[in-house]
């Protein structure tokens, strides 16, 4: 079963805070895809598999040739802002 | 005394005319958040669409720093959340970059060194903050910039080295044409990574990392202060502390901004909007076409073929515009040595004096050329040679006319001055008849017409006595 502290120390890196019976939860749901895993390593040859990183083997097509389109308004960057400064989004002061 | 142990990682922004992800102009010098797209602000259902200048600038860099390039480039997610990030996540290069495992070669204090590169890999820029009393304000404009990362080794032992590796990387962004490198503008800017060691350990020492230096000279005086800080602590017998510091230039001190304990995980995973790109050999052979010859090795070229010194080397180098415009001088005939002395003494001063180009000046390399075969060839002394160069740049007429309308190169040969005399003679008859009737006034008149033909170049008084032997014969 995975411990306890790891998951909190996940949950720290992805900034969210979950309570006990979540954790329970949590660790149960883990010990099905831990097992699932230790079932799929135990596959013949499986090492000599190339992870994928896509569901399927597929490339980006074309690039984008550099030309300047598509672009936003600064108006309609500020709507979506509580508190702006002129042209420029205000927020909380981010360094001491 | 303690070994000096320096990796550095030196962020630049790419030319282009249009970010990496996004359509949105590449330029955060115009009014703030004028240059966006909903992708530089990370709003909902955005997808990156991969900028092909970008990935090919990217490209060219890797390979002017001989690093070995990767048949497909994939993208990964660096997670972290600031407000300069948007999509909480930066788009950036780790399991294949453009360039791997390659070198750049420099020379301090006329010593070879070969800088080890671990890789260069094409990210974007985050937004940049403004910072006041109690409010921060954002500016997207930068947001999405296409940035290339080059990370060396940890081989450099010095600041000496570290300021010639970045000037070398530097060079190449301007002689490549990928980026105008300017670290005053915030477009290239450095973390220094180091530690120091005893000189016969053989395990590197505690590093301490310190971010965004914007100046070189910055990055030497921050260097300079981590080496003596270090030194004391190590000497008191102390350990350094594994953390990242951030220098001030105000009293040129570097402070403890984090710790590795609160070190943070980036959680990095691939992009997964973006499918790999695949790499032909004839896209790399493409960009490889388009790669000049770069400093180190002209710095070589001028040292072996043309006897400079290094010194002088060093200096024509400084800009590919005027290495171009030397290497013009010597495809037109120009003897190297000369024509190296001429650009560095006058011509760099004037581009210095008016804040210009090489290509802004009106006198061309052939032009230079000529002035320099005319002062080599003793037809003008060396010193008017120089006063031409002077008066040819400022007043952007041809060296050759300059020499001829100011008469200092002299037509003293008896033929060539006859000829005139005779045509002249042949033009106004009139005024033949007059001198042989006696007034000789009209002869100045008519010696007057052949320093008129030739430019002000005949001797005048030879012109004066050929006219009057002609006339006598008549």
């Amino acid at each position: 079963m995975i411990e306890k502290e790891k998951l909190e120390l996940y949950a720290e890196k992805l900034l969210f805070k979950m309570n006990d019976e979540e954790y329970e939860t949590l660790q149960k749901e883990f010990d099905v895809i831990l097992k699932q895993m230790d079932l799929i390593g135990k596959i013949d040859g499986i090492s000599d598999v190339e992870p994928m990183t896509f569901p399927f083997v597929t490339y980006t097509a074309k690039l984008r040739e550099d030309e300047v389109k598509n672009t936003l308004e600064t108006e309609d960057l500020l709507v979506n802002a509580k508190h702006h400064d002129r042209s420029q989004i205000r927020v909380p002061k981010v360094v001491e | 005394m303690y070994k000096v142990v320096i990796g550095l990682e030196v962020h630049c922004e790419l030319k282009t005319n249009s970010k990496n992800f996004s359509g949105s102009k590449n330029d955060y010098s115009s009014i703030p958040n004028s240059n966006i797209a909903p992708v530089d602000l990370g709003f909902p259902g955005i997808l990156p669409v991969v900028n092909k200048e970008a990935v090919k600038k990217a490209l060219k860099m890797a390979i002017a720093l001989n690093c070995k390039t990767p048949d497909e480039i994939i993208f990964d997610r660096k997670n972290y959340f600031y407000p300069d990030l948007p999509k909480g996540y930066q788009i950036t290069q780790m399991h294949k970059p453009v360039g791997v495992d390659g070198y750049v070669m420099i020379n301090v204090d006329g010593v070879d060194k070969k800088v080890l590169i671990h890789d260069t890999h094409l990210e974007e820029d985050t937004a940049s903050l403004d910072h006041f009393g109690t409010y921060s304000l954002i500016d997207y404009n930068r947001s999405g910039i296409p940035l290339l990362e080059t990370v060396t080794e940890p081989c450099l032992n010095s600041a000496k080295e570290a300021i010639a590796f970045l000037e070398a990387l530097r060079s190449m962004f301007l002689y490549c044409g990928t980026s105008e490198a300017r670290s005053d503008k915030g477009q290239m800017r450095c973390d220094v990574n180091i530690s120091l060691m005893d000189e016969n350990a053989t395990e590197l020492g505690t590093k301490v990392e310190m971010k965004n230096i914007n100046s070189f000279n910055n990055v030497e005086k921050a260097i300079m202060y981590e080496i003596e800080r270090q030194t004391e602590v190590l000497n008191s017998g102390g350990k350094v502390i594994q953390e990242t510091r951030r220098y001030s230039d105000e009293d040129n001190c570097t402070y403890p901004m984090r710790s590795k304990v609160d070190a943070v995980d980036y959680k990095y995973f691939i992009e997964p909007n973006i499918a790999p790109v695949k790499v032909t050999d004839e896209f790399i052979n493409e960009i490889k076409s388009e790669i000049p010859m770069l400093q180190y090795e002209r710095i070589n070229m001028y040292m072996d073929k043309y006897s400079l010194s290094r010194y002088d080397s060093t200096i024509l180098v400084k800009e590919k515009e005027i290495a171009d415009y030397f290497e013009k001088c010597i495809k037109e005939g120009s003897d190297p040595k000369l024509a190296a002395n001429w650009i560095i003494s006058i011509i760099l001063g004037h581009l210095n004096k008016l804040e210009i180009g090489i290509n802004d000046i009106y006198v061309t390399p052939k032009m230079l050329t000529e002035l320099i075969k005319m002062v080599s060839e003793n037809k003008i002394s060396s010193k008017q040679g120089k006063e031409v160069l002077y008066k040819s740049l400022s007043d952007e007429k041809d060296p050759t006319d300059i020499v001829n309308e100011l008469g200092i190169s002299q037509i003293a040969d008896d033929g060539e001055i006859r000829k005139i005399v005779l045509e002249v003679i042949e033009e106004q008859p009139q005024a033949v008849q007059d001198v042989k009737n006696g007034r000789d006034r009209i002869l100045d008149f008519l010696v007057g017409q052949v320093m008129k033909k030739t430019h002000g170049k005949a001797n005048p008084s030879l012109a004066s006595n050929l006219m009057k032997e002609e006339i006598e014969k008549r």
